[in-house]
């Protein structure tokens, strides 16, 4: 029995790479992690050209939008580059300010430049696609589990002798092998471009003393982020099956992950006890796990890594052996015709 | 002294069920079923609507979970993994992965029931005549398509036991004919076909033995020479019918008799036909007219079900 599943993992590859819908996904990610990565390639540009930027706000200024002045202009010995339609007091202000934040220069400088070249350009990518991939995987979760009662081929699988829980097992272990391999190709793709921008860059800004991140950082960072999708595919999968239909898994995949996150923005301000409770919620401890990357926001101090780790397998059993209950107790009738 | 060697004979029936009940709440869907499928050839599996049939099938092919009672093929478990990979399904409507081809929606059955070789499914889709089609997504099939698709799938890795639910369903009259064919052929020697089928002159054509549900209860179950036979009807035209049907009476043989149109109906075998005329005669009845009547199995079911032959639905 054991020895069939990588088998049935094989065919459900078969099934799933014949789908749009896992290489759109893929597409996103890959797209999300390159916005990352050339957005720090644009930004370095600006920051080195600008020397940082100064926001001029409106009640400086009679009024008028707030805008932004370049540090090298208001530190340049060209009166022609200072702005000539700023009060004097204004424009000193603003110049201390630069002259005050020049020290600091070097390392943001080094700092954004080692975040679009490798080996950073690699976690810059994986601090956006980690929080996202929860979103992507319960969509493709949702949508490999669903299809086989939307159709109804779950009856038609099953009578080929394949044992069912072999055949979830099947399935779940080439999601996961998925998730696994689209961490793997956006991280590549993330270190293509990073060596393509280093080398539109040029030469690197000299060393300011920033510890840069290493390649085996961002393997432990990676694997932080495969395991933090565990318990989410285990919560999609759980209802996708309990409530037969794709539709469902999905829209519990994306409401939960934003619902979590008001829900606690909410409460944590009316009660000053909710920020315990909320201690032990799922898309929380998903992000203490992975160190705040998730892309979500935050109220109050995260959970220890250890807590948020034993919080998410606690999660992760109770989905799994939840699904597993069901997928192997229910009759199975032929198409429900559910998306 | 010689050693007998310790060979399991393989059972003489390839399905087995003993009081088999499936509930869903209140409602009784299979009643207390207790079935023998002997091995070979094509096995009738009839009832009408809601009879149980194919809940029947389900339970067989580990598809629904029985309330009580036990189901065996080929002696083991139903729901035994290994025993399903020796039996091809098809239960109500064939359902398969809409995005894939036909071809890959075999080639994917295929692989995962672990049976059979690469060239099977060529073979097949000519078989159902889908050979021209293979490549079109399942979601592009007419129904006739489907339900082709769906026998070839059934037929994946040469299975010694085929349930097939309604095969023609949606098919033209030219593939009707096809599939009769294809199934008498497929029940030939060891291999056993259960086929349900709502078309009982076709069952009639091609099954050996059949099982009748109605009501989640099996009402009868045998070859169907026997069954017919068992409930042939003699009619015939007296001198003195009253005195005709005491006679008929006392004859231990004959199982009734009842009059009908001007006519006594004597249920009895056909063949003692000469037996009744010679009883009558020899008390001083005469008879000016016996004619055997010949049963469809249809009209057996009809009348077992308690089925009104002219609404088809259940007599109130």
């Amino acid at each position: 029995m054991i020895g069939s599943i990588p088998l049935l993992a094989r065919w459900e590859w078969f099934k799933l790479r014949r789908r749009w819908m896992l290489w759109i996904l893929l597409f996103f990610a890959i797209l999300f992690g390159q916005l990352a990565v050339w957005g720090q390639y644009f930004s370095y540009n600006t920051l080195r050209s600008t020397g940082g930027e100064i926001t001029v706000p409106a009640a400086l200024q009679q009024g008028r939008i707030p805008r932004t002045l370049a540090c090298n202009d208001l530190l340049s010995s060209d009166p022609a580059k200072h702005p000539t339609d700023l009060d004097a007091q204004v424009l000193a202000g603003m110049t201390a300010q630069c002259r005050q934040q020049a020290p600091a220069f070097p390392a943001r400088l080094e700092r954004a430049y080692q975040s679009f070249t490798l080996p950073g350009s690699m976690r810059t990518a994986l601090n956006i696609v980690q929080g996202l991939a929860l979103i992507l995987l319960a969509i493709l979760t949702a949508s490999a589990v669903g299809i086989d009662y939307g159709s109804g081929a779950l009856r038609t699988v099953l009578t080929q002798g394949t044992g069912r829980w072999t055949y979830l097992t099947g399935k779940l272990l080439t999601l996961l092998a998925l998730a696994a391999a689209g961490l793997v190709i956006v991280l590549a793709s993330a270190a293509l471009s990073g060596v393509i921008a280093g080398n539109l860059i040029g030469e690197a800004p000299p060393s300011a003393g920033v510890v840069a991140a290493t390649y085996g950082d961002i393997a432990r960072a990676a694997g932080k982020a495969w395991v933090s999708l565990l318990p989410y595919v285990a919560l999609v999968t759980c209802v996708t099956v309990f409530a037969r239909s794709t539709t469902a898994g999905i829209a519990t995949g994306l409401g939960y992950y934003f619902t979590e996150q008001i829900v606690i923005a909410l409460f944590s301000t009316l009660f000053s006890w909710f920020e315990n409770v909320a201690n032990f919620f799922l898309v929380r401890n998903i992000t203490a796990w992975t160190g705040g990357g998730t892309g979500g926001f935050t109220v109050g101090t995260l959970p220890d890594e250890t807590q948020a780790l034993i919080v998410l397998a606690v999660y992760g059993t109770i989905f799994t052996a939840l699904a597993y209950w069901l997928f192997e107790r229910r009759d199975v009738a032929g198409a429900t015709g559910a998306g | 002294m010689l050693d007998t060697p310790d060979v399991t004979p393989p059972p003489d029936f390839v399905i087995e069920t003993a009081d088999l009940t499936k509930r869903y709440g209140e409602v009784v869907a299979v009643d207390g079923l207790s079935l023998r499928v002997p091995r070979g050839g094509v096995f009738g599996f009839l009832g009408p609507n809601g009879s149980g049939k194919t809940t029947t099938m389900g339970m067989l092919l580990g598809l629904v979970h029985p309330t009580s009672g036990e189901a065996r093929i080929f002696g083991d478990s139903a729901r035994h993994p290994a025993t399903l990979k020796k039996v091809g399904a098809m239960v109500e409507s064939p359902t398969f992965y809409p995005y894939l081809s036909g071809r890959d929606n075999l080639r994917y059955f295929q692989g995962v029931k672990r049976r059979g070789a690469p060239g099977d499914i060529d073979r097949l889709l000519d078989l159902v005549d889908l050979g021209k089609r293979a490549k079109s997504k399942f979601s592009t099939y007419s129904l006739g398509m489907k339900q082709r698709l769906g026998i070839a799938c059934a037929l994946l890795g040469d299975p010694e036991l085929l349930f097939l639910d309604e095969p023609t369903n949606g098919l033209d009259p030219a593939g009707v004919v096809e599939v009769r064919e294809l199934i008498r052929q497929l029940g030939r020697g060891e291999r056993t076909v259960i086929l349900s089928s709502h078309l009982l002159a076709e069952t009639e054509l091609v099954c050996d033995n059949v099982a009748v549900l109605s009501r989640g209860k099996l009402i009868a179950q045998g070859s169907i020479k026997e069954l017919l036979r068992s409930h042939d009807t003699v009619r015939l035209r007296s001198t003195d019918d009253a005195a005709a049907t005491s006679i008929l009476r006392e004859i231990s043989w004959v199982e009734g008799v009842r009059a009908d149109d001007g006519y006594l109906l004597v249920d009895a075998a056909k063949e003692r036909s000469w037996e009744i005329s010679r009883a009558l005669a020899q008390r001083g009845v005469h008879v000016s007219e016996l004619t055997p009547l010949h049963r469809s199995l249809e009209e057996y079911f009809m009348e077992i079900t308690e089925t009104d032959p002219t609404t088809g639905r259940a007599k109130s």
